[in-house]
């Protein structure tokens, strides 16, 4: 019965800890928020950044970078295909191309953070063929104490984006696209 | 059998003992370059360790805390007492969904508790997705590595499995390839997963969510998909805030792999419209390592596999010679907990060099603990016999300067005048089994400093002042 395991956890874990020691603060360790650096580690693990000199740029920078992209998928331009959270999982499974927004870059490992509200479908950002994220680089902090910080809560959903999809299980050779985006651009502005 | 036995085994066949060995140190140089790469890293793991110590000294109540904040998420909390429960809750869950079909993604919490094997009794198709758990699964393995659950295979090895399950070209061993076959075969089973299930990397008591670190996306995909996603987790998954998120996911992936970061760092916390989600919270012996002031700091283990890369003796004798499911160095501390007799081997399993100890990022004494857990099992006689002897009678043979000295004389006249044959004898001297013996010295230091003109000036004695 699950509630006299909780019960029998939680007695033995009271019982058996340890005296209580202090939490830590953890300090701003500061550290380069540069698009400089951003770029550089995130072209070392296999993304690419592109600059926009405006979001009006967007769809033809898109055209140059994916001629083939036939499915669509975005909230940002007249996309092909209309994503939603309902969307069956076969339509999710034919989209080429995913463009929507990250908030906030990290510098020290090219991560971007993508909430939930910025997804159109949980599913859209690893199910695509290719992923291209959009960042404002004002957005770019340091480390990934920096991003926390700014950071009011994860939401229902979100995750740090850090590269295309990769895997190296097969004799440590590094094999980019295993499930997710066989790609993933960072569209600068 | 023990590790050594097992050990032997891995170690007939030379070419790929020192393939592995080499594989692993690549990685561990990885994981120096990435760490050397952030200045302030030592005081990361300092500030990794002080955390856990305090989560690890309030943790009934953080429990309690991210059991209150999950379920004001709308997540169902689970807990399980040992591996058993763990199995029959998760089977329950598909149950009720009338589910036959699921995905997992790594999780070596539900390997622990073997929950593959006894779903599949149960009539329920699992489909790992993490690749090398793929390949594993194929061969009906068990992962060999926390991390790398496939590093013992070479890429003929994947290419002679994937033929034979996935139909590729016989012959054929091109990562790239064999890689792009299991993605298209993988994502049929995602887009037909109907339950999703998911180990924890760090639960975060504050928010109530859990969070992922993945390179391939398969996590996100497998729980994405699905109607029910149910992520277990150890009760040491705990972390206190959102904020600690910070110090623990600048560790992980450069301490496992080298990588800045995991490609994909998901925070799950609430379902989906219209979806569920479970968290099953285990505790399957940790409570009662929890009690033991010795060995509780191995609850701190983030899983990161720094000290299986780093170890040489696991370097040298594969993960499935330590028959558990976390092996290396953290294995030998977590195994005898679980069962002090079948694993009384694998403390041993050390050379106790300290090097596990000085790459851990939570900063984990494991050297001192697997020193500790020798003398536990030699307290309670789990020591093989022959061991025990012996170390009886070089404590004799230290003990005593004229004995040593005696003895010292015999093994150098014995070294000269028995034949290689005897002294490389396998039964006798394991040591030398493939390594030649140092050539015998003519006389020992002490005849040598005796020998010596008393005339030479002697060093000045240092002036102790009390
Ligand atoms: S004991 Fe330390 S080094 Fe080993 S897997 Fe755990 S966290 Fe990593």
């Amino acid at each position: 019965m699950s509630s006299a395991s909780r019960n029998r956890i939680l007695l033995a874990a009271q019982a058996n800890k340890p005296a209580e020691t202090p939490l830590p603060t953890v300090p701003d360790f500061g550290g380069e928020a540069t698009a400089e650096r951003f770029t550089a580690v995130l072209s070392s693990i296999g993304g690419t950044v592109v600059w926009l000199d405006g979001l009006g740029q967007l769809g033809s920078t898109l055209q140059q970078l994916f001629p083939e992209a036939r499915n669509t998928a975005s909230p940002l331009f007249d996309a092909t295909v209309p994503i939603h959270a309902d969307t069956p999982t076969h339509v999710l499974a034919e989209i080429d191309l995913a463009v929507l927004t990250g908030e906030i870059g990290v510098a020290e490992n090219g991560a971007i953070w993508l909430p939930e509200a910025n997804m159109l479908h949980r599913a859209l950002p690893t199910i695509t063929q290719h992923l291209a994220l959009v960042l404002d680089h004002r957005r770019i902090v340091a480390t990934m104490h920096q991003a926390y910080a700014q950071l009011p809560s994860t939401g229902s959903y979100g995750k740090f984006v850090a590269g295309p999809s990769k895997t190296a299980d097969i004799e440590q050779s590094l094999v980019i696209g295993a499930h997710g985006a066989r790609s993933l651009v960072v569209l600068l502005y | 059998m023990n590790h050594a036995i097992r050990a032997d085994k891995f170690l007939l066949d030379a070419d790929r003992t020192t393939w592995h060995d080499e594989t692993l140190w690549f990685v561990r140089e990885k994981r120096d370059r990435a760490v050397y790469a952030v200045p302030e890293f030592q005081e990361l793991r300092e500030l990794a360790s002080q955390i856990k110590d305090h989560t690890l000294s309030r943790l009934d109540l953080y429990l309690q805390e991210f059991e209150a904040a999950a379920q004001a998420n709308g997540v169902h909390v689970h807990w399980a007492a040992d591996a058993a429960e763990h199995n029959a809750i998760i089977l329950d869950l598909i149950r009720q969904q009338g589910a036959t079909r699921i995905v997992k993604s790594k999780s070596m919490l539900t390997e622990e508790c073997h929950l593959n094997p006894y779903l599949i009794q149960h009539g329920i198709e699992v489909v790992d997705t993490d690749l090398g758990e793929r390949i594993i699964q194929f061969r009906e393995e068990a992962p060999s590595h926390i991390v790398l659950p496939a590093i013992h295979l070479k890429k003929e090895d994947v290419g002679d499995t994937f033929h034979l399950h996935l139909g590729t070209e016989k012959g054929e061993s091109d990562p790239q390839l064999l890689t792009e076959a299991a993605r298209q075969h993988l994502r049929a089973k995602f887009l037909a997963g109907q339950v999703a299930i998911s180990g924890v990397n760090f639960a975060v008591a504050e928010t109530g969510g859990v969070v992922v670190c993945t390179n391939e996306g398969n996590a996100d995909l497998g729980v994405n998909l699905a109607a029910v996603h149910i992520a277990c987790m150890g009760i040491e998954k705990l972390i206190p805030r959102l904020t600690d998120l910070g110090v623990f996911t600048r560790l992980l992936a450069r301490s496992a792999t080298g990588q800045p970061v995991t490609t994909y760092t998901s925070h799950f916390t609430k379902p989906a419209a219209g979806k569920e989600m479970h968290i099953v919270i285990v505790d399957n012996g940790r409570t009662q390592q929890l009690g033991r002031p010795d060995f509780r700091a191995s609850l701190k283990c983030i899983r990161c596999g720094a000290c299986m890369n780093t170890c040489p003796v696991y370097r040298r004798s594969g993960g499935h010679s330590y028959d558990f499911t976390v092996p290396g160095p953290i294995g030998a501390i977590l195994s005898p907990n679980i069962d002090m007799k079948k694993h009384r081997s694998l403390p041993f399993a050390s050379t106790l060099c300290g090097s596990c100890t000085d790459v851990c990022p939570v900063k984990i004494d494991i050297h001192t603990q697997l020193y500790k857990w020798r003398q536990v099992l030699g307290e309670a006689g789990e020591i093989p016999a022959s061991k025990k002897w012996s170390m009886k009678f070089m404590g004799r043979l230290l003990a005593s300067a004229r004995v040593y000295g005696l003895s010292g004389q015999f093994a150098r006249q014995a070294l000269r005048l028995l034949p290689h044959g005897l002294t490389h004898a396998a039964s006798f001297n394991a040591w030398a089994v493939a390594r030649e013996l140092p050539e015998p010295p003519k006389q020992s230091f002490r005849e040598w400093y005796q020998q010596q003109p008393k005339s030479v000036p002697q060093p000045q004695t240092p002036q102790v002042t009390v």
